[in-house]
């Protein structure tokens, strides 16, 4: 077998096949260590097969290279030659099986035929290629992979931050916007750091819509006691400290930490509404005492940090109110 | 996931009753001097802005005086129970209306039974 091998070599010299190298290390470990008889066998098994499909695929692409400069065929004789040297061209032997698929799938498109299918044929030799090379134990260059890959095709990992990203709103550490980036620049592990949701530890937690919708107007009786009752069962006594503690901020008992100081005040009024309270004063007489009266009602008004702006705005109208009733007696004076 | 929607179910629930028919409250007061008590906090709670607009009326000397006069009126129909004047600070376990310390709302005697039986959260006896 050695003779048909180095005429192999001869022949393969510019291919960049990896079967007929690694049958050529083989041989020479089997000529080193008599113990690997069997292994020998079996290589030399598989580079004769190798050896055989080549030899068919040169004389093929001989007679057709004869044929071709004899007779200049129609496009459908010309793909499939065509396609068989392509395939030697890349030195590994596909599957005539495949190419012949290849062809056909690549003649039902409507669009230019001979690109598709050189774009098919170019696909299974890159799957041959992995599968070589996982064969090999050698490591898989996925990115390389994909990023060749004309179909576009995004990892899950990626496809499901995609998901994740465009319902919720992602807030950077400094609170601004941040767009999920999907570039070189994010890990493409199933773990990432821009993954998943966010613990709002440190930045106020920014109101989320909820996924589950309910189409139901008001869950009824039974259903809350339902839930009342699993509720009640599931509820296990705490374990520790920790739990303990939870349960008691769930409750309102404890306080949560960071202590915001504005908790259950939600005055989303300005200063200058608080303070520049004379607006409101427009349906009072301009003058005379109760006009006075008002104007220090308002300035009283403006130093109190304990009422809210609609609490002074119903102050003012009370007032307002009350006058208007009173216009007949006012008047008398 | 089941958490979840019972959290969603309970605060639907709370959401609802309000809606719902008056719900038979049971709730314990010592007696009747505490549940009149109870009452009359809630009436003054209720009319606290209205008598404060009309006190602000009565006590000042820019207004004339016939519109005070008739805000004295007015504040003289309200109801009884509306002045905060008719609240007693009751003993909050026993409702005794005398002997009450303000901070623990307690009289003097239970204060005195939780302080001897240590149940009372930095109260030491003096001694000095």
């Amino acid at each position: 077998t050695s003779s048909v091998l180095s005429k192999d070599r001869d022949k393969s010299a510019a291919s960049k096949d990896s079967t007929p190298e690694g049958a050529a290390k083989r041989q020479e470990d089997a000529a080193e260590t008599p113990k690997q008889q069997l292994l020998d066998i079996i290589g030399s098994m598989k580079v004769e097969v190798s050896y055989r499909k080549k030899l068919q695929q040169l004389k093929a692409s001989e007679n057709k290279k004869q044929a071709q400069d004899k007779l200049e065929g129609p496009d459908s004789e010309g793909s499939v030659p065509r396609g068989i040297t392509e395939d030697t061209q890349g030195g590994r032997p596909l599957n005539p099986e495949l190419v012949k698929a290849a062809s056909a799938v690549a003649s039902s498109l409507p669009r230019n035929k001979k690109q598709t299918e050189s774009e098919l044929l170019a696909q299974l030799r890159r799957h041959e290629e992995t599968t070589d090379q996982q064969r090999k134990g050698g490591t898989v260059n996925l990115r390389n992979v994909i990023s060749e890959m004309t179909v576009k095709r995004r990892s899950p990992a990626q496809w499901a931050a995609r998901k994740s990203g465009r319902i919720s709103l992602q807030l950077d550490e400094d609170g601004q916007r941040m767009r999920p980036e999907r570039s070189s620049a994010q890990s493409m592990d199933s773990r990432s750091l821009k993954v998943g949701k966010r613990l709002n530890i440190f930045t106020k937690a920014s109101t989320e819509p909820e996924h589950a919708l309910k189409t139901e107007s008001s869950p009824t009786i039974w259903d809350l006691e339902f839930a009342k009752e699993v509720a009640a069962v599931t509820a296990q006594p705490p374990r520790n400290g920790f739990e303990e503690m939870i349960q008691w901020t769930k409750e309102g008992i404890l306080w949560e930490f960071p202590i915001d100081n504005e908790v259950g005040m939600e005055d989303d009024a300005e200063f200058h509404e608080h303070i520049f309270l004379e607006k409101h004063l427009e349906g009072f007489p301009k003058e005379g005492p109760i006009r006075h009266f008002m104007e220090l009602v308002i300035c009283g008004l403006s130093k109190n940090p304990y009422l809210s702006v609609k609490q002074k705005v119903d102050h003012i109208e009370w007032f307002q109110k009350y006058f208007e009733e009173k216009k007949e007696l006012l008047q008398e004076i | 996931m089941a958490a979840a929607a019972l959290c969603w179910a309970l605060r639907a629930a709370r959401q609802v009753l309000p809606s719902s028919c008056p719900r038979q409250v049971r709730s314990y007061h010592v007696d009747w001097r505490m549940l009149r008590d109870v009452k009359r906090r809630k009436m003054a709670y209720e009319y606290a802005d209205e008598r404060l607009r009309i006190n602000a009326i009565r006590k000042n000397s820019i207004l004339p005086k016939e519109l005070q006069e008739a805000a004295d009126k007015e504040i003289a129909a309200l109801p009884r129970d509306s002045c905060p004047v008719r609240i007693r600070n009751r003993c909050v376990l026993t409702s005794r209306p005398r002997g009450v310390k303000r901070r623990w709302r307690l009289s003097r005697i239970v204060f005195r039974h939780f302080a001897d039986h240590a149940q009372m959260s930095g109260v030491q006896r003096a001694m000095w």
